[in-house]
């Protein structure tokens, strides 16, 4: 009884500081956002505006599908690398994953430039595109949903990447050897062993590229260009080119529910995966 | 003590003509402060314009920069005890000013007769010293036969090949509102610009940062944009062949305007300060360093700056007051309408 109080008071002491800048720069700005969003007098008016209009429901579709892609795509791409990664018996894995995460040194913007450039209609992607002839001779990148997911995968690869590599790592490579010793082929291996294990990883890094990737503002605004129909480019048109700040936050109050309940839900199915891989 | 020497100002009003240093300083010992855009433009007005006009008339200028927004909620906070004298606006915001009494007449000064009436205030309140000229930028290495009106996007050759700025770029607005009288609309019957923006946009590229209209012409792909003369002049100092055609329809433009604060005890320096802005060498400089146009119409522009800008008597009109008012509703239309 003694000794568990303490230990809460310790915990309490522990996270104190966190919660205090939490609370200051978090919690009480977004408070203020919360009171904008609904004027005194019609209260309901700025969620009403948006939950009405199909424009910007499908805006808001628009981002979670958005992040949906960008997040299956990162995994796609990411798993078998950092499982790579994780297993490169040389001395250059870390040089390796180093390298992995070298695009996060670099600003999204200018990376986001960079694929401008290749989206073009004369710029090497789109150029490639179009001598497949799977589409039309002027095919450009540049201001399409596929772009910008092309764009924003790259820009968030490495998150993806290093979480799953530190999970990966952390498996114990005789359980797959147990498995392949029982009569599992590689494949299968793979798949009962390696691959449950790694689930809360798998989970957290699609968590992490899923609401980066809904929030995004500066890929989806230079890839996307003017039609880049996002919630986070909308938040911006709102709030600095037409100054109707209590639109602006109703639609930021949205998308922070959704990333809460995204997050949550994310957690229910991380601790169900910790229970399972018990 | 800093403010005037009476004296001074007398003897000054009656004496002859600026005529160097060695001449009575008419304004001898007194300061004036004006606002300023920043950036190299701020530093050229200091060199051209304060210190000459301190050298000639001893009063000492300073700029303190602000954007014409922050610019014009001071000018009314100060109203009563103004702390600026000299008050440059670039979106319009003289007009409102003027409308509520936050502004005083200026005193006539030699350079202000060549400024077209239109571009003054006719009570002297205001007056223009430079313009943003807008108009048709097009790449003339890949568009032979120049286009002339906003009814050449519409040429087929063209199809593939157009950018424009989104509406929330002042010159994406301009856009609408031109291609709307082209096609026997206005600002208040914004409709014809839409239905031709709407012809226009599904195989246009739409952006939206002025940071992108070198990346598109130097891409190759964007061969013509509605746009402002000085970014063509600086794609082509860049090595990016762009030229700038005047419409037939007129050049819509941006006005940059001094006037002067109510109370200010200094209008008649501020009134030498605007002068020295319309000396034709100081337009001309404005216009080569900085790509603003010049409104004094004996301003004689160097052969490799003029063809980037549009002269006083081919310029568009547009009722800024009701482009205001329209904003968000022509927004919201255009994020449905147009880029989808």
């Amino acid at each position: 009884m003694h000794a568990s109080a303490r230990r809460g008071l310790v915990a309490a002491g522990l996270l104190a500081p966190a919660a205090l800048v939490f609370a200051l720069l978090f919690v009480w700005p977004q408070l203020g956002l919360f009171l904008q969003s609904m004027p005194a007098g019609a209260p309901l008016a700025q969620y009403e505006r948006f939950l009405g209009d199909s424009y910007y429901l499908g805006v808001l579709g628009n981002s979670l599908l958005l992040g949906l892609c960008v997040t299956l795509v990162t995994l796609v791409l990411g798993f078998p690398l950092a499982f790579l990664l994780a297993r490169a018996e040389t001395r250059w894995a870390g040089l390796l994953l180093l390298l992995t995460s070298f695009p996060l040194w670099v600003s999204a913007v200018v990376r986001s430039f960079a694929w401008m450039v290749l989206f073009f209609r004369n710029g090497v992607a789109s150029r490639l595109l179009q001598s497949t002839g799977l589409v039309e001779s002027n095919f450009q990148l540049i201001g399409t949903f596929a772009g910008v997911v092309i764009a924003l995968a790259q820009v968030l690869l490495p998150i993806m990447i290093v979480t799953l590599y530190a999970v990966i790592r952390g498996i114990d490579r005789d359980l797959e050897h147990a498995a392949m010793s029982l009569g599992a082929s590689p494949v299968v291996a793979l798949w009962l062993v390696t691959i449950r294990l790694a689930r809360g990883g798998i989970l957290a890094g699609s968590l992490l590229v899923f609401s980066l990737s809904v929030s995004a503002f500066a890929t989806p605004s230079l890839v996307g260009g003017a039609r880049a129909h996002f919630m986070a480019v909308t938040i911006y048109e709102q709030t600095l080119e037409l100054l109707d700040w209590p639109f602006a936050a109703a639609i930021a109050a949205i998308l922070l529910a959704i990333s809460i309940s995204v997050a949550l839900t994310y957690g229910r199915l991380l601790g169900d995966a910790k229970e399972q891989a018990r | 003590m800093r403010r005037r020497s009476v004296l001074g100002a007398g003897l000054g009003a009656a004496a002859l003509p600026l005529a160097g240093a060695s001449a009575q300083q008419r304004f001898a010992g007194r300061e004036v402060v004006a606002t300023a855009f920043g950036g190299p433009s701020q530093d050229m007005l200091q060199r051209m314009v304060f210190d000459r006009v301190q050298r000639e008339t001893g009063a000492r200028g300073t700029q303190t920069p602000l954007l014409s927004a922050n610019a014009f909620a001071r000018m009314r906070a100060e109203a009563q005890a103004p702390q600026i004298d000299l008050f440059m606006f670039s979106g319009g915001q003289h007009v409102q000013a003027k409308a509520d009494g936050l502004t005083q007449p200026l005193p006539a000064q030699p350079h202000f007769a060549n400024v077209p009436a239109n571009l003054k205030d006719p009570e002297g309140h205001w007056i223009a010293w430079g313009l943003v000229t807008e108009g048709i930028l097009y790449r003339p290495d890949k568009v032979p036969n120049p286009p002339k009106s906003y009814r050449d996007f519409f040429r087929p050759e063209f199809a593939g090949h157009i950018a424009f700025p989104h509406i929330t770029n002042g010159y994406g607005t301009d856009f609408l509102v031109m291609l709307a009288r082209a096609h026997g609309g206005s600002e208040t019957n914004i409709g014809p610009g839409f239905d031709a923006l709407r012809r226009i946009a599904p195989r246009a590229n739409i952006f939206r940062s002025a940071a992108e209209v070198q990346t598109l012409f130097a891409s190759g792909d964007i061969w013509i944009m509605p746009y402002d003369g000085a970014s063509a002049m600086r794609s082509t100092n860049m090595g990016i062949p762009v030229a700038y055609a005047v419409p037939e329809e007129g050049a819509p433009y941006v006005l940059l305007v001094g006037c002067v604060a109510r109370r200010s005890r200094n209008a008649d320096i501020a009134a030498a300060i605007l002068n020295g802005h319309l000396e034709p060498e100081v337009q001309a400089a404005i216009a080569k360093d900085v790509g603003w146009a010049p409104v004094n119409t004996a301003t004689q522009l160097p052969t490799d700056v003029a063809p980037f800008m549009a002269p006083t008597d081919k310029l568009a009109h547009l009722d800024r007051d009701v482009i205001n008012a329209s904003r968000a509703a022509w927004t919201d239309r255009f994020n449905r309408e147009i880029s989808r």
